[in-house]
């Protein structure tokens, strides 16, 4: 019969009892008391797992001093020497490897484990802390079962590496925001800790080379790229898998076994890590971030780097208060916007929390301007890509249409709601108009863009909101304008009065845009367009505005 | 505001995502930042309930519109400075002391004084500027709902119910997750789409409602104090038209001093509106451009901004049971607009319905049960006296009868008889007095006689001809919209049938449109398709005010725009 019957307590008060408990057998006992009697899950599965972890503290780890360390590689060096606590093993480990191998990875792992086993001597009145089903066997614990802990043990953490996004083989803005922004904060950085970490720029896809080389000149130390044609397009587990794999130094844990030493990168993990909040931005993000077992501040509109002393007993296990370094200070709008939280990334005593990372929103940071002298490194990253992450195919794209351009033409024609009798027609003459001239452009005032008119399938691409001029449309200011059919409200007016000429073909003397044009043909646009567009052809505008007897109308301001 | 990452409820130290797969939740959601949703966000906060105040303008106040007197009545549950200590001092213009309505037929017009119905039981009467009255409101909701742990928001438009197994829980908006609360408060005005997406009400019947437009003019004080023979800041007028100068269309004229304009505009009801197709633009501009005004105006006109909404008739459509499940409808959501008259209460009932509102719920609390704040909130509209305002009994009575044309047709003819107006005359003294009875003017029928005729035989027998030029030229509707402010987004009303049969009347009556004017929200076209001829209506909602005739006229989905988009407007 074990000391306590579990079916005689409530679940909160068993939590600490059931931990006191050393014996196994005498938990499984009390385990079947439970099972025929209350049988409550929640106290099941914290008996079981009293169990679990009496019986994982038997198991002897494996004897260190019978292992042949050039069997193995650093990753499994790293597992190994997790459940040793004693330093002389470790030194032994060291000296092993010493006079063996000696890779440098191991033994900065060994010496990494050394070091922290000493450090945690140093303190031994820390608290003991355990797992959260324990502390609270009260609460349920979803995530209890969670196996992907991936996160380092005293890992060494360096520079900030930006994620740099491109499109069509360019460098999106948003890409060259935040190298400026990450130049930013690593000068500021570097002077605050007397260090000399990087700005990394990370670019990944069918052409990344020369686009590293121009992340040099945004302010990059270093940049790293991958390139294969089969990454021209965003696919997500591609990039992550690329983009792990140069995340982590070599030697790491978790990476890859054959992963080269590198100079520029003679740590674990990045410190920071940056990507845009763009659709592709976020998707990578995420997944890095989670492969890399940390945390992530996502649409963030501000970044920098600060101490910040913490109260918080997550953070700081027992101590009152922990001043951490170099926090990444990650501010997002929550509620769209409305408000405000400051997101931070730290260690917890028990569990590092590496690389700090964040999606930024694009257009919060300055658009840095290049600067072609600056220098860099680039590195190429190979690294092989398994086929099965390619799985996913990108059948078909498009480009979405861009728009028609109205600005910066010659000439620019445009019709409003006067064209009603026959909208078709209209739209005919006027583009006819737009076209005698050798760099003329067709627009439309937001009155025919909104109205009812039914057009034939053939004008249909000259009659899309994209053509709109004014206020909510385009702005243009062309040598020569032509109105025809347009009355001249103040909110078409702005789109178009600082063309050099105005000229406005209209049935109504009182039309408002007699007021601000520079000259004025009293006319039905229908008669008008056409011979107006046959006296150019043949002649000149001015020889076509004689023929038209069009008069000097009010706006004559010749800027 | 960027919180301090110390603040440790700001501060998420796990490096991720909140993690919450649940909604947010607030005690109290309050849709709207009215004076309905103020006045029920501050009872709340009050009571220390976690209230959060959801308000779709870029301000509050950049939305509405008013005319802009604000009773304070001495036997109301609430009053809006006892919620709000400072608001006269602080958020309104001058008191309304002298208060005048004119009959007016041709240039002959009668002027009666109402001040014994505008004074009685009235503890004092404010006109206000909505923009600077609600947002200064809402300065203060958002001090005392941040201390509850919620606070206001403004951009924010609440765009449904949020059900779970057909209960309501929670708003939808187009800028927010969706959002729980243990009581809902939708003082989102007229054309609420909370009290639609519910059922409590409906936009279908013209005339369930009035459609007010208003210009304000500005004046400087001292002009205004001389013209207006006030003594001082603290004195103001307002005056009241009636009679033949609107065509017909029933409904009346008002202008109110403010500090430095004035308020001036029209009431209609809009199935007059719609029947007589009236332009109202034009119908203001008759009263604009009356040679009574010009005693104020003297030639000069400078008008600041134009503006237009509608406005529910209580005696119609208040909901006598405005609620269901958590929601609780209040002010002009929930139909609580009073029009006596014209005299026209809608803010001080707004004010009174939100406290009561927030009463309920902290009763229903303290009983234990949120889901009775429904009832009781329904109990005290009854208890209080509120509904009786609202929907007084007498005016059931006589409806039926005055409502018939045919009633309406004897009476004109009476009027108009010889023996009707030597009647007028000798009531010369009566008259006065009746329309200064809460009585009478709560049963006058909405019909030609009580709102045209009457006034017009009034003014015609009784009045002194006014012999003034009123020769100021008020804007033209293209100017208007020029004046105003958009933010454009995208359109949030849909013309379902285009048909001119169908839409057709809001050409007419959107306050900014008009029959061959192009710049307008709605334009009559004529298309061909197969070789027919066909009238149809095309829709531009850019120069939009938001009014919600349409929403009623017209055969649309009508949504109000996005939070922060779509007019806002600087006086209201
Ligand atoms: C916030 C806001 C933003 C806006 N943004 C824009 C914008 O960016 N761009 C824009 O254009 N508008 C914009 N508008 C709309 C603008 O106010 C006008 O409604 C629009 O420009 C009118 O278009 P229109 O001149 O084609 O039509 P109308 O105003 O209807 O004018 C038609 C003209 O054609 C003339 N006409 C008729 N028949 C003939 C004929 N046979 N021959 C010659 N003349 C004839 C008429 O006399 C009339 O002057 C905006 C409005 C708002 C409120
Ligand atoms: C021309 C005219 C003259 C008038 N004269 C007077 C008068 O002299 N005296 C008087 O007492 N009353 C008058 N009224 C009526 C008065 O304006 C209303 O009765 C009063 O404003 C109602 O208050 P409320 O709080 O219910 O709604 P509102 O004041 O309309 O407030 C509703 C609020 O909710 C917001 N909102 C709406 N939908 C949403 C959404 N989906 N999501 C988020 N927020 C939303 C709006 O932006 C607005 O701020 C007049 C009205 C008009 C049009
Ligand atoms: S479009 Fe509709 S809601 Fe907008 S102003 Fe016109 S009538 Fe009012």
């Amino acid at each position: 019969m074990p000391e306590i019957d579990p079916t005689e307590h409530e679940i909160s008060d068993l939590g600490p009892k059931v931990n006191q408990v050393e014996d196994a057998d005498e938990l499984r006992e009390m385990l079947e008391l439970e099972e025929s009697g209350e049988d409550r899950t929640p106290v099941k599965t914290l008996i079981e797992s009293r169990i679990e972890t009496l019986e994982a503290e038997d198991e002897e780890p494996e004897d260190a001093g019978a292992v042949d360390l050039s069997e193995k590689t650093a990753a499994d060096v790293g597992n190994l020497i997790r459940d040793i606590d004693e330093v002389e093993e470790l030194e032994a480990l060291l000296e092993q490897e010493e006079s063996g191998e000696n890779r440098d990875s191991v033994k900065r792992l060994v010496q990494q484990r050394i070091d922290s086993v000493q450090g945690s001597d140093d303190d031994g009145e820390e608290e003991e802390i355990l797992p959260p089903e324990e502390a609270h066997p009260e609460l349920d614990h979803p995530t209890a079962d969670k196996k992907h802990v991936r996160a380092l043990e005293d890992g060494e953490y360096r520079d900030m590496w930006v994620y740099c996004e491109t499109q069509h083989g360019e460098l999106l803005d948003v890409s060259k925001e935040m190298l400026g922004k990450a130049r930013e904060l690593m000068d500021g950085y570097n002077e605050d800790y007397d260090e000399e970490e990087k700005v990394v720029a990370v670019v990944i896809g069918d052409e990344a080379e020369s686009i590293a080389e121009e992340t040099v000149a945004y302010g990059a130390d270093l940049a790293v790229f991958y390139e294969d044609e089969r990454l021209g397009r965003f696919r997500h587990k591609p990039y992550a898998e690329v983009y792990c794999d140069m995340a982590r130094g070599a030697g790491h844990p978790y990476g890859r076994e054959d992963r080269p030493e590198a100079d520029w990168h003679d740590y674990d993990e990045p410190r920071y890590a940056i990507f845009p909040a763009t659709h592709n931005g976020r998707d990578l993000s995420a997944l890095v971030q989670a492969e890399l077992d940390s945390g992530l501040a996502s649409d963030c509109s501000d970044l920098y780097i600060e101490n910040e002393v913490i109260s918080n007993p997550v953070k700081t296990g027992a101590k009152d208060k922990v001043e951490f370094e170099r926090v990444l200070h990650m501010p997002r709008p929550d509620f769209s916007g409305f408000e405000y939280s400051t997101i931070l990334c730290l260690d917890s005593p028990r569990r590092e929390f590496h690389p700090q990372g964040a999606s930024v929103i694009p257009g919060k940071f300055e658009l840095p301007d290049p600067d072609p002298e600056r220098e860099g490194e680039v590195v190429e990253h190979s690294f092989d890509l398994d086929e099965s992450w390619l799985d996913v195919e990108v059948t078909d794209h498009d480009r979405l249409e861009g728009g028609v351009d109205l600005t910066d033409h010659e000439v620019v024609v445009c019709v409003g709601r006067g064209i009603d009798r026959d909208p078709t027609e209209g739209i005919e003459l006027g583009v006819e108009l737009s076209e005698t001239f050798d760099d003329g452009a067709f627009g439309l005032t937001r009155g025919v863009i909104t109205s009812s008119f039914q057009f034939d399938g053939h004008v249909e691409q000259y009659t899309g909101e994209d053509r709109q001029i004014g206020e909510s449309g385009q702005e243009v200011e062309p040598t020569l304008y032509i109105a025809a059919g347009v009355s001249g409200a103040i909110q078409h007016k702005v789109g178009c009065e600082e063309s050099d000429t105005i000229v406005a073909i209209n049935t109504d003397e009182h039309a408002d845009i007699r007021d601000w044009s520079d000259y004025y043909i009293h006319g039905d646009l229908f008669d008008v367009l056409p011979a107006f567009t046959e006296a150019v052809e043949s002649g000149s505008v001015d020889a076509a505005l004689q023929n038209f007897g069009a008069v000097p109308a009010g706006g004559g301001d010749d800027d | 505001m960027t919180e301090d990452a110390n603040d440790s409820a700001a501060v998420r130290t796990d490096g991720g995502e909140s993690t919450m797969s649940e909604h947010e939740h607030y005690e109290a959601i309050v849709v709207g930042c009215g004076p309905g949703g103020a006045a029920a966000a501050a009872a709340l906060a009050e009571n220390d309930v976690e209230t959060l105040v959801l308000e779709r303008g870029v301000d509050a106040g950049s939305k509405n519109v008013s005319g802009g007197l604000i009773y304070a009545e001495e036997a109301a549950p609430y009053t809006i400075d006892d919620l709000f200590p400072d608001f006269r001092e602080e958020a309104t213009e001058r008191p309304a002391e002298e208060y005048k309505m004119h009959n007016v037929s041709g240039n002959k017009v009668a002027s009666f004084d109402l001040e014994e119905i505008h004074h009685g039981g009235t503890e004092w009467c404010d006109a206000v500027l909505r923009r600077e009255m609600d947002s200064w409101l809402a300065d203060r909701v958002h001090e005392r709902t941040r201390e509850t742990g919620g606070g206001l928001l403004t951009d924010v438009r609440v765009n449904g119910l949020l059900r779970e197994g057909g209960e309501i829980v929670g708003v939808t908006c187009d800028e927010l997750d969706p959002i729980t609360a243990d009581v809902i408060v939708a003082a989102d005005g007229v054309n609420s789409e909370l009290a639609r997406d519910a059922g409590l009400m409906n936009w279908d019947e013209p005339e369930d409602w009035f459609q007010g437009v208003k210009a304000v003019v500005d004046m400087d004080r001292e002009t205004i104090e001389e013209r207006f023979d006030l003594d001082g800041p603290d004195d103001g007028a307002a005056h009241l038209f009636s009679g033949d100068l609107f065509e017909g269309v029933r409904g009346g004229g008002f202008l109110y001093t403010n500090e430095d304009s004035l308020s001036i505009g029209t009431v209609f009801h809009l199935d007059s509106i719609a029947e007589e197709r009236a332009e109202p633009q034009d119908l203001l501009d008759a009263l604009l451009t009356h040679p009574l005004l010009d005693q104020w105006f003297q030639g000069e006109y400078e008008e600041l901004e134009y503006s237009a909404k509608l406005v529910p008739d209580s005696k119609k459509v208040a909901n006598p049971s405005p609620h269901s499940g958590r929601l609780l409808l209040v002010g002009d959501a929930a139909g609580q607009m009073q029009a006596q008259g014209p005299i026209i209460k809608g803010m001080n009932h707004a004010v009174s319905a939100g406290g009561l509102a927030a009463e309920a719920f902290q009763d229903a609390k303290t009983r234990g049960d949120p889901t009775l704040a429904g009832d009781l909130y329904e109990q005290k509209l009854e208890g209080e006296g509120v509904m009786d305002q609202l929907r007084p009994t007498r005016y059931e009575a006589t409806s039926w009868l005055s409502e018939s044309s045919i009633a309406t047709s004897i009476g004109s003819a009476v009027m108009n008889s010889p023996i009707g107006r030597f009647g007028v005359k000798t009531f010369d003294g009566l008259l006065e007095k009746s329309f200064n009875s809460p009585f009478v003017l709560g049963m006058i029928p909405d019909t030609k006689i009580s709102y045209v005729t009457v006034p017009t035989v009034i003014g015609d027998v009784l009045g002194e001809p006014v012999s003034a030029d009123n020769e100021i030229e008020p804007p033209d509707l293209a100017d208007r919209i020029g004046d105003l402010t958009y933010d454009v987004g995208d359109p949030h009303i849909e013309v379902l049938d285009n048909s001119y049969e169908a839409s057709g009347t809001a050409v007419t009556a959107c306050p900014v449109s008009a029959e061959d004017f192009g710049g307008g929200c709605y334009r009559s076209e004529t298309v061909e398709s197969n070789g027919s001829k066909e009238r149809v209506v095309s829709l531009d909602t850019q120069p939009c005010v938001e009014c919600g005739t349409c929403a009623v006229v017209a055969d649309t989905h009508w949504e109000h725009p996005a939070g922060g988009k779509g007019v806002e407007f600087k006086q209201g």
